[in-house]
């Protein structure tokens, strides 16, 4: 046992060593001629175009071309989103009128929607921020409603004994109580956003980390393919563990804050 | 101490109270006609069988459920809940995203109470129930008896005439309730508010009260009224070994058994 | 009648949905918009008779289910096997949990050119993009499954002589099988935009395709019956899972 706590601070390592493994396996089928490197280029080619694209600003711009159209597709439906979830919650009639629209567009495969945004306001930033606004929304809207309607009775009616109004109870009790409800939808939100985001892109864009993929594929400079899918993924995951964190933070105060040993 | 019945002027006025919930299968009485009237300043414990309606009567008073029948407060019916009435309910209800010390403050918020009045209020209410270093914990950091506390805690800070107390110590182990109480005698003797307080535990209202009421089982009516005439000077170990103590606890016991009975015997199962 | 009557409630619901296809309707034939950006729900209703009538519309309905259906029973497979291996096994947990936490937030429909690449722009590559998009929340919510099984069971089971083989199949699997069934709630619109994303982007018929087609030939009224068709299928394919969880105990975990 104490051995094996001596070893604890190295546990970050021992995650990546199935990664470099990977790698390796990567590696070795290519020099032993097992698969046609045109069909797979090998790690270190790979790599060589990661730096060239970083160097040269490609993965840079792109990416930021398309995070800026996910995050502003992301905090429209954000925003969107909270205020219809709690409309819905706290007026029966609302939720009468808007529970039909809003089941049937939660089912819709929002990238579906990108040819007729297409054909309404062409080819760029607006088609794919209206499709990542869509695709956003919804489940920020389901989970907000959720968090809001489930708010015990006995917290509305300690703050009511306590003199407060329904609006001054709004930012108080039901979004504070709806908070890990709303984190939780943020976080599909966020996964979304980057889906149709680079979607969008690959349909159609002149620009954006999507269309830079599918730009290289078409080429057949496929380790440049690699390199920038490598940089999506990388750049997926910080961003979902960075709103891991922030969301940790602001739940300290709930029984989620306890530490999750692997947080997939 | 004032003895009860030789206060005149009624605090709150319970007149004919029914409440039925509507169920899926039809709707159900939980309470029936209930009449009941408080003095200024007593303490007055409601002990039943638990499903008779205890609660709802508290929520009625409280303001939070509508009933047919009347509650006036100082004469005039009651519209709704109202800061005159502050209430701890059964499972505490802390706001679980505000520390001890925001829970505390929680009612001030909306007050005109400045800085350094909210600072004294908290600080005072803090040492009262003694949580001094437990001010920046969180509800889920604390023990059952810790939050029951600051629940008292924060309904006094808003310095209400009428507690309404929905079995405030019934989830606390045997030890910690008895401190408890002893602090709610304590404050209840310092502040002289008008309380009413749901108990299923028949030492603590004959212990704590002016007067008990023994609730029917459902749908819950009032059957039988004790009046408590104990030395409240005397030390908790005098007090509970002394024969009037012990003589209105067995009479009291006797009367919630009836009704406990009688509810076995209704609702088998 | 009170206006919190669920009957009146129902009534709203109904109007709402009435309202928005009759300005759909007003808002197209008073020509407000020109009838390329947003043809009548009427012609959209005539033109959608019309490609179900010619059987184009089953037929694609028919390659985008497929492939849907095939990705997804492959996720569930391999996610079923995945997370199994990662909750009873701490080797196979070392060395899977990296690329469950890496794949499970990325976006993998940017994967798409490599699975053109290696298996060409037909069925294939579509089946195993949508696979591949399906199998995480599978294997997380199998994993989480598995990992809360009450360990008693397991010993009463071994304590009785069960295999390790009868084990997996008498008590892990029917124990999991609700959370499963609940990722594959979660899978299947994921599934879903896959295949009709890769249909998009990379052809080969089917729905996503026929709408990119359409589009391209600014043929409107085709683009909207396609999407009211996407629709359509979204909301009755979760309908169907949610009755059957809720109809078989189960999958419902009250077994
Ligand atoms: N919201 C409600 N809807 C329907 N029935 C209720 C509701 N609340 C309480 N009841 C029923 O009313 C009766 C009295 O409940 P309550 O006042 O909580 O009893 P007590 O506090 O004495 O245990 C119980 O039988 C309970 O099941
Ligand atoms: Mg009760």
């Amino acid at each position: 046992m104490r051995r094996l706590a001596r070893l604890a601070p190295l546990a970050p390592l021992a995650r990546i060593v199935p990664l470099l493994l990977f790698v390796a396996a990567w590696h070795l089928v290519g020099v032993a001629g097992l698969v046609d490197p045109a069909f797979l280029p090998p790690p270190g080619r790979v790599a060589v175009a990661l730096v060239d694209l970083l160097r040269g600003g490609q993965i840079g711009d792109n990416i930021a071309v398309t995070l800026l159209r996910a995050f502003t597709g992301l905090a429209l439906g954000a925003t969107a989103g909270v205020w219809i979830g709690v409309m819905m919650a706290r007026s029966e009639v609302f939720d009468a009128y808007a529970a039909p629209l809003v089941g049937a567009t939660y089912s819709l495969p929002k990238s579906a929607l990108v040819p007729l945004f297409i054909l309404w306001f062409g080819i760029g930033s607006t088609t794919a921020i209206c499709a990542t606004f869509l695709a956003c929304l919804l489940p920020v809207v389901v989970n907000t409603h959720h968090g809001v309607a489930t708010t015990p009775k006995v917290l509305v009616w300690s703050a009511q004994a306590m003199g407060f109004s329904d609006r001054e109870m709004l930012g108080r009790v039901f979004l504070m109580h709806a908070l890990p409800d709303i984190m939780t939808g943020l976080r599909i939100a966020l996964g979304f956003s980057f889906v149709l985001a680079i979607s969008s892109e690959m349909i159609a864009a002149n620009s954006g980390i999507g269309k830079l993929i599918f730009m290289y594929g078409e080429n057949g400079t496929y380790d440049y393919m690699f390199a920038a899918i490598t940089s999506v993924v990388a750049v997926a995951f910080s961003a979902d563990r960075a709103l891991l964190a922030v969301t940790h933070r602001i739940l300290r105060w709930h029984d989620s804050a306890v530490p999750a040993a692997d947080a997939a | 101490m004032r003895p009860a019945g030789t206060v005149s002027d009624a605090k709150i006025e319970i007149r004919g109270l029914s409440k039925s919930y509507s169920t899926g299968h039809g709707s159900l009485l939980a309470i029936d006609t209930v009449d009941l009237t408080l003095a200024e300043g007593e303490f007055v414990s409601i002990v039943g069988p638990s499903g008779c309606g205890k609660s709802t009567l508290l929520y009625v008073v409280g303001g939070f459920l509508s009933a047919d029948g009347d509650v006036l407060v100082d004469g005039t019916p009651i519209r709704g809940p109202g800061t005159d009435r502050g209430i701890v309910f059964q499972d505490y209800a802390l706001f679980p995203w505000l520390t001890v010390r925001r829970n505390i403050l929680f009612g001030l918020e909306r007050r005109d109470v400045p800085q350094a009045e909210r600072d004294a209020v908290a600080d005072r209410l803090i040492g009262v129930i003694g949580l001094k270093g437990f001010e920046h914990r969180y509800p889920r950091e604390l023990s059952g008896g810790m939050r029951q506390r600051v629940a008292i805690a924060r309904t006094m800070a808003c310095d209400p005439a009428v507690l309404l107390l929905d079995e405030p110590f019934g989830a606390l182990d045997a030890q910690t309730r008895e401190m408890m109480q002893d602090e709610l005698l304590r404050i209840w003797l310092d502040t002289r508010k008008t309380v009413l307080m749901i108990t299923h535990d028949v030492s603590e209202a004959v212990y704590l009260s002016n007067r008990i009421c023994i609730m029917s089982a459902r749908p819950g009516r009032i059957v039988e009224e004790f009046s408590v005439d104990l030395d409240r000077t005397l030390p908790r170990e005098e007090l509970v070994v002394s024969e009037p103590f012990n003589r209105l606890r067995n009479a009291v016991w006797l009367s919630v058994r009836r009704q406990a009975v009688a509810a076995a015997h209704a609702d088998p199962g | 009648m009170s206006r919190h009557d669920p009957l009146w409630l129902r009534v709203r619901s109904v109007a709402s949905v009435v309202v928005v296809l009759a300005a759909w309707e007003a808002v197209a034939r008073a020509g407000l918009v020109p009838p390329l950006f947003l043809p009548a729900f009427s012609t959209v209703v005539v033109t959608l008779w019309g490609v179900i009538r010619d059987g184009s519309l089953p037929e694609d309905l028919a390659i985008s289910l497929g492939r849907a259906a095939g990705g997804l029973t492959l996720a569930t497979l391999a996610g079923v096997l995945v997370g199994i291996a990662m909750a009873r096994n701490r080797v196979a947990h070392w060395l899977l949990d990296p690329f469950v936490a890496l794949g499970f937030p990325s976006p993998k429909i940017a994967f798409l050119p490599i699975f053109i690449l290696w298996f060409g722009i037909g069925s294939l590559s579509k089946i195993l993009l949508v696979g591949f998009a399906c199998v995480f929340p599978v294997a997380i919510g199998t994993y989480a499954a598995a990992r809360g099984i009450n360990r008693v069971l397991i010993w009463s089971g071994r304590s009785l002589g069960a295999s390790a083989g009868v084990l997996l199949g008498r008590v892990v699997l029917p124990a999991c099988a609700p959370r499963i069934f609940a990722a594959m709630r979660v899978a299947l619109p994921v599934a879903l935009i896959t295949t009709f994303t890769a249909e998009m982007v990379g052809g080969g018929g089917g729905m996503g395709a026929t709408l990119m087609y359409s589009q391209r030939f600014f043929e409107s009224p085709v683009v909207f019956a396609y999407l009211l068709v996407m629709l359509a299928v979204g909301l009755v394919l979760d309908t169907t899972m949610r009755r059957l969880q809720a109809r078989s105990p189960v999958l419902r975990g009250d077994a």
